[in-house]
This record gives structure tokens, C-alpha cells and sequence, in this order.
């Protein structure tokens, strides 16, 4: 009897001590949200003088000064309109070049190269850090004129993000069932009859969930954007650096930028959450 | 050409043509101007392969290899062990494991250069979050060793829910009946672990471990915001440096230069990541 109370009792302890790890993990993981949270409507005056946690209403009166202020500023504005139509212009371009090659690797047979040299050859790009084209991509965009436009950045990021569409639609394509596709194709439609009206249509959770994730890291990506954008294209992240260059870092205006800058890649990420995470491990663990 | 051959090509060569354009361009180009001296206004002057002996002989660059892969090393070892913990108490039923779930993947998507800015105010050490929380006096910004403590901790945040994830699908796709039959055999958790587990999940575990590396080695947004590659040269990234001399010296040959060094130190990784992904497919 004694024993049996006992394992059920060191139950009992393995399962609180998995919640509680767990919990405390998730609480790191949103305790810097809640920082940048109490930062940005708290007034600059107690930016230091406020201890700990910052509890607003608590320890503080709070105010929403510091959103207006940063809001009305028009390259705050500029920047958001910019990041917003480069990565709606990258993840639509995305679309259009990387839907089809995801199909023709999941679909066709490519014989020299093979699909799978031909796969790892896109993910190959994904693995070469982005730095060693910067100098070239500069002096390539300077040659065309395209230096502080959206247009480059959003073929810069059109770039960075083309393997990973193609690893994730890929797999959205092989998961349907080709007996689908084949009964089709037997009734007499083409190849790209087949794609665009069957296909296309099964792979929409794959492609939402490429779309998100590349417009999230679109939304995010920082050393292109800076090398390429200075007054007329300048995102969200360039403009955050930039602000804290010229007026110091000032704790009250992180806070709005911060929340800012994350609030739509992390909301695009809460949405999409099922999709995202298939995204993710398709991505990785398939390729 | 046969109607199929002409649209499976017509299918992938637009794809295949950006590839080449914006990725293996740039790179053969950026390979030919590292051998030059770039001096914008004055001629281009071609030096052979005095960028790559100047680089080891930068005292600078040198410094910042050794930094790029203490901070590879530290911030990937903690994510992956991290990681693979929570996944092993994720991986079974629990009350609110959605929410938790959520919350877990918030940093995940979160931009990096706000992170570097949130975490300076975390960091700051009067009146910052982590000082003033624990009350405590670390010198998190201005000693060269708590820096970089402060940016693998910061990475850390950001990409934990990452390695969460995969390890995570990679233990659900471990068969059921597997433990079920080693159950008959013991009730000892860690042997268990050690036995089944572990073999069962390696391929994700080197998988994880390897694309955290490749992808640690291009950290360079947190860097540059947390604390500019500061104290003194304490956090300078080789993607850092390398960003430096071209953009900020204008020196694009020797940028070009020890980009493709930072390239030849990922290259090594790469390898062996692609022998291990190989058999997916």
C-alpha cells in the first residue's frame, strides 16, 4: 500500500515538475514582450525611477504619449508602408516563380540533374550566409539604379526566400494523392490544366504557410535593407536602428518600436501557428 | 522537345534562372572582387590574393573568427540542450500545453533588431530588467565577457522554440508500440531515454544542431544593435566585421574578402549537413 502511494506520488511530482519547467520557459518567453509592453506607455520621466516588474496602474500612471508621438512621426510611417508592400511584393513574386518549380520537383522526373541534386541545390542557397553577397548585390544594384527602392529589396528577398516556398510547397504537393491528379490526366487534361486548376488548389495550406513565413522573414530581414535602403525605402528595422542612432537609444520609444517592428511577424506567426509549425519541420526535416 | 519535357522545363527553369542570377552571380562576382583593391573614384586595382594574406594577418579579424565561434558554440549548445528538454516535457499530455505552446513560439518570429534593442533594456544596468529584477550588478554591457554572454542569451530567446519545435515533431513521430515494448522490459526512465529516445531521435538532433549552426554564423542583426560589436571588439561578428570594412571603410575588395572566409568556416558545416539531409529524399 505504502508503495504503491509512493509511485503514485513521484507521478504526481514528475508530471508538476514538466508543467512547471514548461511554464517557466513560456513565461521567459513573453516577459520580454510584457517589458517592451510597460516601457512604452510609461512616461520618460520614470523610465529608471520605476523598480522591478513595472506593473502599469500598480506602480505607474500609464500613457499612451509615446504612441502618439512615435506614430506621427512621418519616417515611422514611411517605413511601415515600405516593409508592408515589400513583403506582400516578395511573397507574391514568391508565388509566381516558386509554386511551379515546387511542382514540377514534386511532380516530374528530372534526370541530369536529378531532383534530388536539383533540391539540394535550392537549399544550398539557404545555407550560404547572406553576407558574402552583399558587396556584389550592392554594386549589381547600384549598376541598375536601384539602390534605395522597393523594387530591390524585394528582389533581394524574393532571393533569400525561394528555397524555403519551394522545399515547403514541394511537400504540400506531395502530400496530395497523385491517383487525384493521374484520374485527371487520364480524362484528358494537360500538365498545366492539372496545376492550376487541381493541384494548386489542394497545396493552399503549404502555400499559406510559405507565404506567412516568408513574410515574416521579409518583414524582418535587416542587413540587406540596410545596405540598400537610406531615406526613400528605408523598413521598419532600418528605421529602428537609424532613430537610435541619431537620438541614443531612448528606452520609452524602444519600447513602441519594438512592439512596433514584432507586432505583425508575430501575430502572422499566432494566426498560422498549425501552419507554421508544419512549415517549419517540412522544411527541416524533409530538407 | 516532347510537350512533357517542355513544361516540366518551363515549370522549373524560372526558378532555377533567379537562382542563378541573384545568388551564383553575386557569389562568382563577389569571389572576383575580393581579389581587387576597390577605391571608388580611382581605378580598380587587381592585387591578386593580398585581401585573403592581409586577412590573416588583421589581428582584428582574427579576434573576430574566435568570437564568431565562441558565440556559434555557446548559443547553439544552450538552444539545442535547452530545446530538447522542454521538448521531452512537451511530449505527452498536458493541461494547457497549446497555450504553452503558443507562448513558446512568440521570440520565434519576433524581428531581430528589435530584439537587440529590447534586450539592451533588459541588459541596461541601472535600472535594466535583469538587474533590477534579481537585484543584482552584472556589468551586462560593459564587460567584454557578460557581452557576449548578453548576446548568446538574446539569440537564445529568439531561436529555442526553433530547435522546441523540430526535436518536439521529431519525438512524436517516435512509434508508439517502441515504448510499449520497452516498458515490458523497464520502468527505468532514463535507460529508457537512452536507449530508444535518443538512437530514434539523433537524425533530428544533428539535423537541429546542424542548422543552428549554419544558421548562428550569420547572426548579425542582434549584434549590431545590442551592443555594436562592443566592448571594444569584445562582440564583433565576422559577418560584423566584414559589414564594416565595406560599409563603413569602403574597402568592398577586403569586405569581399572576409566574407568569403566566414563562408569557408560554414562551408565545413554545410557538408556535413548536406550528408545528412541527403537521405530524405
Amino acid at each position: 500500500m505504502k508503495h504503491r502511494m509512493n509511485i503514485s506520488l513521484r507521478r504526481q511530482i514528475d508530471r508538476y515538475s514538466f508543467q512547471l519547467l514548461l511554464l517557466g520557459a513560456a513565461l521567459i518567453a513573453v516577459l520580454p514582450f510584457y517589458w517592451a509592453m510597460t516601457l512604452s506607455i510609461r512616461d520618460p520621466m520614470e523610465t529608471f525611477t520605476v523598480a522591478g516588474l513595472a506593473v502599469p496602474f500598480v506602480q505607474f500612471q500609464p500613457t499612451l504619449a509615446n504612441w502618439i508621438e512615435e506614430l506621427s512621426v512621418g519616417e515611422a510611417q514611411r517605413a511601415l508602408t515600405n516593409s508592408s508592400i515589400i513583403a506582400l511584393g516578395t511573397a507574391l513574386g514568391l508565388m509566381v516563380l516558386g509554386t511551379p518549380a515546387a511542382y514540377a520537383l514534386a511532380r516530374f522526373r528530372f534526370r541530369r540533374p536529378s531532383n534530388q541534386n536539383l533540391i539540394l541545390w535550392f537549399l544550398s542557397q539557404r545555407v550560404l550566409p547572406p553576407i558574402v553577397t552583399v558587396v556584389p548585390v550592392f554594386m549589381i544594384m547600384r549598376q541598375l539604379h536601384l539602390l534605395d527602392t522597393r523594387l530591390a529589396l524585394i528582389l533581394v528577398n524574393i532571393t533569400f526566400n525561394l528555397p524555403l516556398v519551394v522545399i515547403i510547397v514541394r511537400q504540400g504537393f506531395l502530400d496530395i494523392p497523385i491517383e487525384l491528379e493521374e484520374a485527371a490526366l487520364v480524362d484528358g487534361a494537360n500538365h498545366a490544366h492539372v496545376f492550376w486548376h487541381l493541384s494548386l488548389r489542394l497545396a493552399v495550406p503549404s502555400l499559406m504557410a510559405a507565404m506567412l513565413i516568408s513574410i515574416a522573414y521579409t518583414w524582418n530581414e535587416f542587413l540587406f535593407a540596410l545596405i540598400i535602403s537610406s531615406r526613400d525605402a528605408v523598413t521598419v528595422p532600418v528605421h529602428m536602428a537609424g532613430a537610435a542612432g541619431t537620438r541614443g537609444i531612448q528606452f520609452w520609444f524602444v519600447g513602441v518600436r519594438v512592439l512596433m517592428a514584432m507586432a505583425p511577424p508575430v501575430i502572422l506567426a499566432v494566426l498560422a501557428q498549425r501552419f507554421i509549425v508544419r512549415g517549419l519541420t517540412a522544411g527541416a526535416l524533409k530538407g | 522537345m516532347q510537350p512533357r519535357t517542355r513544361i516540366k522545363l518551363l515549370f522549373l527553369l524560372p526558378a532555377a534562372a533567379w537562382v542563378l542570377v541573384w545568388t551564383i552571380f553575386p557569389f562568382f562576382y563577389g569571389l572576383w572582387l575580393s581579389l581587387f583593391h576597390i577605391d571608388f573614384g580611382g581605378e580598380d586595382r587587381f592585387i591578386g590574393l593580398d585581401n585573403f594574406k592581409r586577412f590573416f594577418s588583421d589581428r582584428n579579424a582574427l579576434n573576430a573568427v574566435k568570437i564568431t565561434f565562441l558565440f556559434v558554440l555557446g548559443s547553439v549548445t544552450v538552444q539545442v540542450i535547452l530545446g530538447l528538454l522542454l521538448a521531452l516535457a512537451a511530449n505527452r499530455p498536458l493541461p494547457l500545453r497549446g497555450l504553452v505552446r503558443t507562448m513558446l513560439i512568440l521570440p520565434l518570429f519576433a524581428t531581430p533588431v528589435a530584439v537587440g534593442f529590447l534586450f539592451f533594456t533588459i541588459f541596461y544596468e541601472e535600472g535594466g530588467l535583469v538587474n533590477g529584477l534579481l537585484s543584482i550588478k552584472v556589468p551586462w554591457l560593459s564587460s567584454p565577457g557578460y557581452a557576449l554572454i548578453a548576446i548568446i542569451i538574446a539569440d537564445t530567446w529568439q531561436w529555442i522554440s526553433f530547435c522546441f519545435l523540430i526535436l518536439l515533431a521529431g519525438l512524436q513521430s517516435i512509434p508508439d508500440d517502441v515504448y510499449e515494448a520497452a516498458a515490458l522490459e523497464t520502468r527505468n526512465r532514463w535507460k529508457i531515454f537512452w536507449h530508444i529516445t535518443f538512437p530514434y531521435l539523433q537524425p533530428t538532433l544533428v539535423l537541429v544542431i546542424l542548422l543552428r549552426i549554419t544558421e548562428a554564423f550569420k547572426v548579425f542583426a542582434i549584434p549590431y544593435t545590442l551592443t555594436r560589436g562592443g566592448p571594444g571588439n569584445a562582440t564583433l561578428v565576422l559577418p560584423m566585421y566584414a559589414y564594416r570594412a565595406g560599409m563603413r571603410f569602403f574597402d568592398f575588395g577586403y569586405a569581399s574578402a572576409i566574407s568569403f572566409m566566414a563562408f569557408v568556416l560554414v562551408m565545413l558545416f554545410i557538408i556535413f549537413l548536406f550528408r545528412s539531409i541527403r537521405q530524405a529524399y
